[in-house]
């Protein structure tokens, strides 16, 4: 084990002058200060961009929630659980991934809640269900890991296997060594991450170390949704990860109208989950067997082609030409007093400027371009455009 | 069932109109059809600002016009910042018009006028970037749901009123607004007056809006209160144009072909319609 993070965990050497940090405003709230600190960190978010490194953009992901007693404190309103399928739905778009399912552990047992699919619909439907669910018992970080790896290691190579665990317990009951299961995760390449509820865990800081993903503790709601997207952003792939062309279909949506001789209402292929909508005569055919579904995306049970639209694809362009951080500056050295985007006044400390065009925009724009729009708006008034 | 659907003191209604005003264009329309020109166009879209200010007093107005190289705000101006009066010599309209609207047909048209002198035109594109101009009043709509007081909520749309022919080039940073947009839950309605506009029945049908090509340019105003007037509520009990059937096949990166079946780079995300096993982007 190294040294360094251990002393950093030394009650003196960790917490030396943490005061010093925090600074009181005029009412005396910590407040600002502490919305400086999170603001800083959301900036070097920002700024890390990963550049030239190739991103894992095909992922499968199971998320692992924890339904044990804890889950039942208050600290978080109404109660966790609840607070945490809210923060859960909507489901953030884990775009690039092919496929999320859903595991809970509770009474030192794990359950697949919702199988790897790309259409986040049965995601939605089972979390509302299982806001009723009674948490009893303790979680099971073994059992829920072997539970995701018996599905992630028959993946194809050149998708990434991550596990998000939410853990809110402080202890796990396992039926044997975590730490061979550990080895096992490391030598199949799963990426393990874990969002923590109430404390710093030993066992999850060895795991999310060994298999090169991240462990956080939240500090609130709005941090814990902030972590969240985090994980949105897809990792870098592993260097032994395959690149290939992965063989799609591009189905186009037939409508047949009511006034139409030939058309024939028919059964989609939704019909064999259960959940189907009945007889309609609108929807996707599959280019190769000619099956028909009501969604996508989906893969076809009859061929097993995988079926996207084009916009599919396009919600995850913005990871591969990542926007670049704007430059900070002073606001007296700007003569003109209002934002580009907005064309609000610059009432702010600092301004910021896009580097290709040199646009000024106000701090609330600055967040908003990066978090949602991903492109400069001045920068897109010029035709050249990669 | 409530057929009068009342909406509530709190609740403000934010319209957003982009005008696609590039000048080669409607300067080749007006060699078309002397009858419909920039001016008439601007007409009916003031009386749709009007009409849509005039429904509640807690709805808002925003204009964009789009030119080919820059986009400009021609309704509210700059210089008011926090302040909602109107200036002083705007208001003596005499005509017994409601001062609001008059100021803002007067605003609208200056800066109309000031932008049609004052921009000189580079290159001779008949494509206008409608991406910026989303992304700004996207940026606004942003600031405005800011500011708002505690308790009032603000549901908003775009109305995009096209002229020209789209521009190939926008594809990603339009789909990016797009998206942007249907995460904020704001609906883009589009009314386009000559050709089709591809990227734009994609992004009706994404975001929930509707999509319309104008069989009589005349009739411009009819159309816009008649279809577009209306907000989401009121939408489901009318019977409003079917959507249109939007093609959502992909254009391989070889010959910008539209293709049914084919292969998805894992790193790049580039399509190509024959396999090899070294994908040309990024290898």
């Amino acid at each position: 084990m190294d040294e360094e993070p251990e002393r950093a965990k030394r009650w003196e050497g960790g917490y030396e002058r943490t005061w010093e940090v925090l600074k009181e405003d005029e009412s005396g709230s910590l407040r600002a200060s502490v919305e400086e600190i999170l603001y800083q960190a959301k900036r070097k978010r920002v700024m890390e961009t990963h550049g030239q490194v190739r991103l894992g953009m095909m992922r499968h992901l199971y998320v692992v929630i924890d339904c044990s007693r804890s889950m039942e404190d208050q600290d978080l309103k109404p109660n966790r659980l609840s607070s945490t399928l809210k923060v859960l739905h909507p489901p953030p778009t884990f775009s690039t991934s092919k496929g999320v399912g859903i595991i809970t552990t509770k009474n030192k047992r794990a359950e697949k809640l919702t199988e790897l699919a790309g259409n986040p619909k049965k995601h939605v439907a089972a979390l509302r269900k299982a806001v009723d669910t009674v948490c009893a018992g303790e979680p099971s970080l073994y059992n829920a890991l072997s539970l995701a790896v018996h599905t992630l290691k028959h993946m194809p190579g050149h998708t990434s296997r991550e596990v998000l665990i939410v853990l809110s317990s402080l202890t796990t009951c396992d039926p044997s060594n975590i730490y061979e299961l550990i080895k096992t995760l490391k030598s199949l390449k799963v990426r393990v991450s874990v969002i923590g509820l109430s404390a710093e865990v030993r066992v999850c800081t060895v795991l999310t170390r060994e298999t090169g993903g991240f462990y956080h503790v939240i500090l609130d709601e709005s941090h814990f949704k902030e972590l969240l997207m985090l994980h949105v952003k897809p990792p870098p792939a592993s260097a032994s990860s395959e690149c290939s062309l992965i063989r799609m279909g591009f189905p186009q949506h037939c409508v047949a109208s009511l006034s139409d001789q030939d058309a024939k209402p028919s059964f989609s292929m939704s019909q064999l989950d259960g959940d189907s909508p009945g007889l309609s005569l609108s929807g996707y055919f599959c280019p190769q067997c000619h099956a028909k579904y009501t969604e996508l995306p989906v893969e076809c049970k009859v061929c097993g082609l995988t079926l996207v639209s084009a916009p599919h694809l396009a919600r995850s362009f913005h990871h591969l030409f990542p926007l670049q951080a704007f430059t900070e500056s002073p606001v007296e050295q700007h003569t003109d007093r209002s934002c580009q985007g907005c064309q609000g006044r610059l009432k702010d400390r600092s301004v910021f400027s896009c580097p290709s065009c040199f646009s000024s925009f106000c701090m609330d724009c600055d967040l908003f371009i990066h978090d949602s729009l991903h492109c400069c708006p001045c920068c897109i008034h010029g035709p050249s455009v990669s | 069932m409530d057929i009068i659907h009342f909406s509530t003191e709190d609740e403000i209604n934010l319209l957003v109109i982009v005008v696609d005003v590039n000048p080669l264009w409607w300067g080749q329309q007006a060699q078309r059809e002397a009858e419909f020109t920039l001016s008439k166009c601007l007409d009916a879209v003031m009386v749709m600002g009007n009409s849509h200010m005039a429904m509640t007093r807690t709805n808002k107005l925003a204009v964009i016009a789009s030119h080919c190289q820059d986009s400009h705000f021609l309704y509210p101006m700059k210089n008011w910042g926090s302040s909602d009066g109107a200036t002083d010599d705007a208001s003596c309209s005499g005509d017994g018009k409601y001062e609001l609207l008059s100021v803002t047909n007067n605003v609208i048209a200056e800066e109309m006028r000031n932008i049609m002198l004052k921009t000189e035109i580079k290159g001779n594109s008949t494509a206008t970037l409608l991406a910026g101009s989303l992304a700004k009043a996207l940026c606004y709509i942003h600031r405005v749901s800011k500011e708002l007081a505690v308790g009032q909520e603000m549901k908003s749309r775009i109305l995009v009123v096209k002229a020209s022919e789209d521009c190939a080039l926008q594809y990603m940073n339009f789909m990016n607004v797009i998206f942007a947009a249907q995460k904020q839950n704001i609906l883009i309605d589009a009314c386009v007056l000559d050709s089709d506009s591809g990227l734009l029945q994609q992004a009706c049908d994404i975001t929930g809006g509707l999509y319309l090509k104008i069989p009589q340019k005349v009739a411009l105003a009819q159309y816009l209160l008649w279809v577009f007037l209306p907000d989401t509520e009121q939408r489901s009990q009318l019977v409003l144009p079917p959507p249109a059937h939007v093609d959502y096949r992909a254009a391989c990166f070889c010959h910008q072909n539209l293709i049914e079946i084919g292969y998805v780079c894992s790193v790049c995300l580039s399509i190509f319609c024959k396999f090899s096993p070294i994908c040309s982007t990024c290898q």
